[in-house]
């Protein structure tokens, strides 16, 4: 171990908490302005500091300060007290573990050296990420047994018989895309998914694999107990579900496992659907070859994104109260965009000027393709998040319907006709 | 009698297919979501505390006012019939003689439990003087203590009627 692999390891696992962990603030303020908007209302927008509201997302942080600094309250008829402190820890670790086998950029070349993109640098790949994705659901039927509450246990049962309805589903769905792929490491993959079919089409899963895109969408809508599949919650049926007798950080981690769960879910379908970290009609090679060009594109897009931004935030960012700060803070939102960008631009004209060395030129690239892959993995969110606020809640019998009587037979039939496909053309 | 026949829905293969609708029902909420996005001022929502809301009609039941004679002198009789068809028992009146000869009696003390009162307009009903009214337009009242929120005779005549605007 030098230092060039202990940073690397270090900016892996620095990335990776920050897709996962940081995400749950954002993930939270993205979730309560989407429906606020989707809803035809503000959401919350008041909380600032200073006058900076960031258009709401500080409150998120006073949330969760609220929810660190509450008391840690446990019922008296609560017997099992190791199983009630364990289960949000479950989901949260499981949520957050999950994470570690995404592929964030393509392997990083230094010197001589490969380095594998990951939180946790291995090829399991969809195999980790079914194993902890199943194992999360333990953390919530432990926790709705465990804190001896009727509603809580009709949570944790309604998890139970959530998880046998989808969880066949979506592993056949997975299996049709191994077949595409031929591996179970995500890299390998995301990397299939840079080549172009026909010459012309990105040979993104979505257009390789339609039906199996579709199953496991909406299975893993189920797998992170989101509407319209969160029967285990059902707040407007058994008061709080699982959660209903935890209060404090207990239900934080809950929550913050739950969007930390979400926002792997969708990093999971950007790489596997999506194309993970590539940019369509642009892999790795040719990424590398015309750096120069990526560069000026970027320079360009960039400040003129930046001008609709500004324009955007003078337009929208307005206070009633002349004399409050909260006035003031389209000034300096748009000031610091403009130093944002003069620091972008002075850091890639000094890219341009001065000739990378190959080393130079792959960690640019990796760079670009961590930002393309946080890009793609807001807008999974944002469809996560629309789709809460759109369609209401199923039942658990039509879940169960659902899962066995129509997913799955789609996903044998998907397997068999992949497979057929596949033996005859040869591929 | 005619027999009607009630279509149901639901059986086509594009219903059971559900993503159509799915996809339907997303493209408006996604409408919804671009159309508040693009221009915060579509959304009807006011800053509550900055902006007051402009739409209080005069038949609203905000506060209560005692009205004034035109020399500017109480309205109010002490008859306590207000306070007789007060169904929150709220107002407590303490009648004194009136010595300007205008009339016999007027109020010493005149106070209105706002805790106490349901806001139903009761008091206004009664009064055969036209000396007790709702249309101050004030439905937002906050103190710190209980005590506070008796209202006496002081303030309730200096309250103005709501300004409406055309």
């Amino acid at each position: 171990m030098d230092t060039v692999s202990i940073s690397i390891v270090v900016v892996n696992i620095v990335v990776s908490l920050l897709f996962s962990l940081g995400s749950a603030p954002i993930l939270v303020w993205m979730e309560r302005r989407i429906a606020g908007f989707v809803q035809d209302r503000l959401g919350p927008n008041r909380c600032n500091i200073g006058g900076v509201r960031l258009g709401g997302l500080i409150q998120s942080f006073a949330d969760m300060i609220k929810l660190v600094f509450k008391e840690d309250f446990r019922p008296d008829a609560i017997k099992e007290k190791r199983f009630f402190t364990i289960a949000p820890v479950i989901v949260f670790a499981c949520a957050y573990l999950t994470y570690m086998v995404i592929p964030l950029a393509d392997d990083l070349v230094i010197g001589d050296r490969k380095f594998i993109m990951q939180g946790l640098p291995f090829d399991l790949g969809i195999l980790w990420f079914l194993a902890f994705a199943g194992l999360s659901v333990y953390g919530i039927i432990i926790g709705g047994w465990a804190s001896s509450n009727k509603y809580s246990l009709l949570g944790g049962l309604r998890a139970a018989a959530q998880v046998i309805s989808y969880e066949a589903a979506m592993g056949l769905s997975l299996i049709s895309i191994l077949i595409v792929y031929g591996s179970i490491h995500l890299g390998d993959m995301v990397r299939y998914q840079g080549e172009l079919i026909f010459g012309f089409i990105p040979a993104w899963g979505i257009v390789l694999q339609p039906v199996a895109a579709i199953l496991f969408i909406i299975t893993s809508f189920a797998e992170t107990n989101r509407a319209p599949f969160d029967i285990a919650e059902g707040e407007s049926e058994i008061v709080g579900g699982f959660h209903t007798e935890y209060s404090a950080m207990r239900f934080g981690l809950f929550f913050v496992g739950e969007y930390v769960a979400m926002s792997a879910a969708s990093a999971l379908i950007v790489t596997l659907f999506f194309g993970g970290y590539q940019i369509p009609w642009l892999n790795t090679e040719t990424m590398k070859e015309n750096i120069d060009l990526v560069i000026i594109g970027i320079m360009v897009i960039l400040p003129v994104a930046s001008l609709f931004f500004a324009k955007w935030i003078k337009k929208n960012n307005k206070w009633a109260d002349e004399n409050d700060a909260r006035n003031k803070e389209a000034n300096w939102l748009i000031k610091a965009l403009v130093v944002i960008n003069i620091l972008l631009l002075v850091v890639f004209g000094f890219f341009l000027l001065n000739e990378l060395g190959i080393n130079g030129v792959n960690i640019v690239v990796a760079f670009i393709q961590v930002a393309t892959f946080a890009i793609k993995l807001l807008l999974m969110n944002f469809v996560f998040i629309l789709v809460r606020w759109t369609l209401p809640r199923f039942r658990y019998d039509q879940l169960q319907n659902l899962g066995w009587k129509i997913l799955l037979p789609i996903a044998i039939a998907n397997i068999f006709f992949t497979g057929i496909f596949v033996v005859v053309m040869g591929v | 009698m005619g027999i009607k026949i009630v279509p149901r829905y639901g059986n086509s293969f594009k219903e059971k297919m559900y993503l159509p609708a799915v996809f339907g029902g997303m493209k408006v909420t996604f409408s919804h979501f671009f159309r508040n996005l693009k221009d915060t001022s579509n959304i009807k929502t006011i800053q509550y505390p900055e902006v007051q809301p402009s739409d209080i009609t005069p038949r609203y039941r905000g506060i209560h006012r005692l009205t004034k004679r035109d020399d500017g002198s109480v309205r109010c009789v002490a008859c306590f019939m207000c306070a007789t068809a007060c169904p929150a028992g709220c107002i407590f009146i303490e009648a004194t003689k009136r010595t300007d000869g205008i009339d016999e009696k007027m109020p010493l003390k005149f106070n209105i439990d706002l805790l106490e009162c349901i806001f139903c307009g009761g008091c206004v009903e009664a009064c055969p003087c036209d000396a007790i009214r709702m249309d101050t337009g004030i439905f937002s009242f906050v103190k710190s203590k209980r005590e506070d929120f008796v209202v006496d005779k002081d303030t309730l005549l200096s309250r103005e009627p709501m300004k409406v605007k055309s």
